[in-house]
């Protein structure tokens, strides 16, 4: 697998780099090597090129890039090339005649319909809530609450600050909306939204039944009929099932290769806990660019494989293990609890939906309903935590950590539930907090919170051997 | 007025060919900074906590576009031996070059130019830091770096380097691969800092060099230079003082994404390299010392309606730095006639506010 990369350059023994030591290794990184990634591929043109260190997107605002730590793989490189260029990549798509299509709420079922589409690129504005987070900015946060959301809200709230501002994508070609069984804060800014564009396509998720499901599925079939509506007036194509059939087997070779990721890097360490929680996100909508994508997967799957063939983890596999529920809208908890010998071996991070295969043999759109309904967010809190313990036994997580929000709904009970459920089927320490607002720095009460904690696991590991 | 972009959101826009609300408001305010908060100058370039404080205040009075971290062009040459005086009230002045000549430079120079990135470059360092710390988010931070050529020219005594142009050119191409490596090493540092390197050669003027000579001696070094800076996907600027006139058709060569222009006829410079590149420019720096308000309005709302043509895009700027000496009104009047009259319709789809 490693020589068909054939890069004409030999990753250095796995290992987390700073800041400024991936630009001393973007130093001998071959100019040819920089010129051959390019999105929407085939496509040679000069402002295609992603593959940048990140003190590029350091000088465009990215701050919090030069207090992280990174995977010191070319591919990790291509991936955070990749997802730093979104913004461009976005603009770009519409400057060459593609539609741009912001779908909302849902978190993955969507964007496979819109991407079946040829020329369109689905998009979630929801993940522009890292965006204050990698800026260490206040500014779209800002906009929102000048907007009537308030400070105790989701980050999520970003996204409509930069629908306000037009410059974090461009202005979509069409919106879609998912409401009902998502969650409130954000139904909030789809609202405001709408009253800002005035072109929104509202889509209704029903909550998840334990019993008959037959009525769900043929709800969501029909509102997804709508959708389709919309986006062949839009594009004047009509969409055959043969295309349906083809995006959601690009689906799920994405989410293929995204689980053989999380086992590789779950335990054998292959790769560090933000490069994979990227990874993961990747599912939702593929970056904009999923032709691109899966050859980025691809990449890294090279690598993980390699490193696990070579036994090249990029952290001792004696850390202590942790499970993870809920993305950390900060990036810097993750390197954080790496810094202090653990590492991640199970993650909830809201997205299962995105993440489970689409049974193949369903009628297309029955089977997108369906993977709808595996979501983390339109079920219990009791199934979101059996997702939760499944991976932590398998992989002997020794502590859970929960990141909330403060004022975000679905963590105002979820947590302590969720935590409790953990607590009394596994027997695991449980350290919950809420992740503060943008910052330099982890504040210091919750950086004095993991330390306490990991000191807690350590004891523990000790006492049981 | 409020605006819907803040800088940093507007520069994004520019770079990658997307139509902003208004024109970028670049007056070059650099040394300017110091006199405007009051602070000597020479603390201003030998303390970098105080050039950014410097900048980050007259940033904040006028409501620019851009942080210059920049004093003068001596910087690299000092890093790499040439002596400075430092006047308490003016800029610092080359008392010493490192070299007498260029034959001796030549004849002295056995490495590449490794550069101490200690004394002035490390106030250049600490301001851009302090800065990037301070607003970077909202603002983009410009750090000028003084291009080989003009560097050379501070390696030795001015004058010699004209001579050597005609009499040794090897030994000229020498002492500029010399200066290249240096300004190369220093801009490594800039980018790690999280500052956009704005190239700045004034003394590849075309009131210095003729054409060929530019060809010959200046373009190529700022090339390699761009080139460095293009492996980073940076949006590179070429700042060159004076006449361009002569040069304008040459620079894009250089492969600067935004070329930065003195005295020079916009429209000139629109037809000559508008459909290659991004324009930065020009509005008379002696007029904006020396010239009532009313008539630098009436200037700079034509100059910028002019420069809104450039299809590449267009910086409204003054054509060199800030004199010292500039009326604070003078300089308020050029930023507010750049935001009136450089409007753009935007945004171009939905409009609707919300209530």
């Amino acid at each position: 697998m490693r020589q068909k990369d054939n890069f004409s350059y030999q990753d250095p023994k796995s290992a987390r780099i700073t800041f400024d030591e991936w630009d001393d290794l973007f130093d001998q990184i071959p100019d040819n090597i920089i010129e051959k990634f390019c999105y929407f591929p085939p496509n040679d043109a000069t402002w295609a090129k992603y593959l940048f260190p990140p003190q590029t997107f350091a000088i465009y605002g990215a701050r919090h890039l030069r207090r992280l730590k990174f995977d010191n793989s070319l591919a990790a490189l291509r991936l955070w090339g990749f997802v730093n260029n979104e913004v461009e990549r976005l603009f770009r798509a519409q400057q060459i005649g593609k539609k741009v299509i912001a779908v909302m709420g849902d978190l993955g079922p969507l964007a496979i319909i819109i991407s079946a589409f040829p020329e369109c690129v689905p998009f979630y504005p929801d993940c522009w809530w890292w965006t204050p987070f990698a800026m260490e900015s206040r500014v779209l946060l800002k906009t929102a609450e000048d907007l009537g959301i308030p400070e105790a809200t989701c980050y999520s709230r970003a996204a409509l600050g930069a629908f306000v501002k037009h410059s974090y994508f461009p202005d979509p070609d069409l919106i879609i909306a998912a409401t009902g069984a998502s969650c409130d804060d954000y139904s909030g800014v789809q609202s405001l939204v709408a009253q800002l564009t005035g072109n929104v396509i509202w889509v209704e998720t029903p909550l998840r039944q334990s019993d008959d499901i037959s009525e769900t599925i043929e709800l969501l079939v029909s509102e997804y009929h709508r959708v389709i509506k919309s986006l062949e007036e839009l594009t004047g194509i009509r969409l055959t099932e043969d295309l349906l059939k083809q995006a959601i087997q690009r689906a799920n070779l994405v989410r293929k290769i995204t689980a053989r990721l999380r086992d590789l890097a779950f335990t054998h360490a292959v790769f560090p806990a933000v490069e994979m929680m990227l990874i993961e996100f990747g599912c939702l909508h593929f970056y904009s660019d999923i032709t691109e994508w899966i050859n980025i997967l691809h990449h890294l799957l090279n690598t993980a494989e390699h490193r696990t063939r070579t036994n090249q983890a990029v952290l001792p596999l004696s850390s202590l293990h942790l499970a993870w529920l809920t993305p950390p809208a900060d990036p810097l908890l993750l390197c954080t609890a790496e810094d202090y010998g653990a590492r991640i071996v199970a993650t909830e991070y809201v997205i299962n939906q995105a993440l489970a295969p689409i049974e193949n043999s369903l009628p297309p759109l029955v089977a997108i309903a369906r993977s709808h309904l595996f979501g983390s967010l339109n079920g219990t809190s009791a199934e979101r935590a059996e997702l939760l313990i499944r991976q932590s036994t398998k992989n002997s997580a020794e502590g859970l950590i929960i990141s909330g929000l403060l004022g975000g709904s679905h963590c105002a009970m979820e947590s302590k539930l969720i935590g409790d459920i953990v607590r009394d089927r596994l027997g695991l320490p449980v350290l919950e907090f809420d992740v503060a607002p943008p910052n330099r720095e982890i504040d210091r009460q919750t950086l004095t919170r993991i330390e306490a904690f990991m000191e807690l696991l350590r004891s523990r590991r000790c006492a049981k051997s | 007025m409020r605006e819907i972009l803040n800088p940093r959101e507007r520069f994004g826009l520019l770079v990658i060919d997307e139509t902003q609300d208004r024109v970028p408001l670049f007056p070059l305010l650099t040394s300017y900074a110091a006199i405007f908060v009051g602070v000597p100058l020479r603390d201003y370039y030998t303390d970098g906590v105080i050039m950014a404080k410097c900048q980050l205040q007259s940033r904040e009075h006028f409501q620019t576009d851009f942080i210059s971290i920049f004093s003068e062009v001596g910087i690299v040459a000092e890093g790499l031996g040439s002596e400075y005086h430092y006047p308490e009230n003016d800029l610092p002045i080359l008392s010493k070059p490192k070299w007498q000549d260029v034959l001796t430079a030549a004849g002295a120079i056995t490495q590449k130019g490794e550069i101490a990135l200690g004394g002035r470059l490390g106030v250049y360092l600490t301001a851009i830091n302090y800065a990037y710390e301070a607003i970077a988010d909202r603002v983009p931070i410009l750090a000028y770096i003084p291009a080989p050529f003009t560097t050379a020219q501070q390696l030795v005594e001015p004058e010699s380097l004209l001579l050597a142009l005609i009499e040794n050119p090897d030994a000229v191409h020498k002492l500029l691969s010399y200066a290249t490596t240096a300004v190369i090493n220093f801009s490594r540092a800039v980018i790690r800092a999280g500052a956009l390197p704005i190239l700045v050669d004034p003394l590849a003027s075309g009131s210095v060099l003729s054409p060929n000579q530019y060809r010959q001696f200046a373009l190529p070094y700022e090339k390699m230079v761009i080139d460095f800076y293009h492996r980073y996907d940076l949006d590179v600027v070429l700042h060159i003082c004076g006449d361009t006139t002569n040069i304008i058709g040459l620079i894009p060569a250089s492969g600067a994404d935004l070329i930065s222009v003195d005295k020079i006829d916009i429209k000139l410079a629109l037809a000559a390299v508008g459909n290659k590149v991004r324009l930065i420019g020009n509005y008379d720096t002696s007029n904006l010392w020396l010239t009532p308000p009313t008539v630098i309005e009436t200037q700079v709302i034509e100059m910028v309606s002019l420069g809104k043509t450039c299809p590449r895009g267009y910086v409204a700027a003054t054509g060199c730095e800030v004199p010292l000496a500039t009326p604070e009104e003078n300089l308020a009047t050029f930023v507010r006639a750049t935001k009136i009259s450089g409007q753009y319709d935007f945004p171009t789809k939905y409009k609707r506010a919300v209530v």
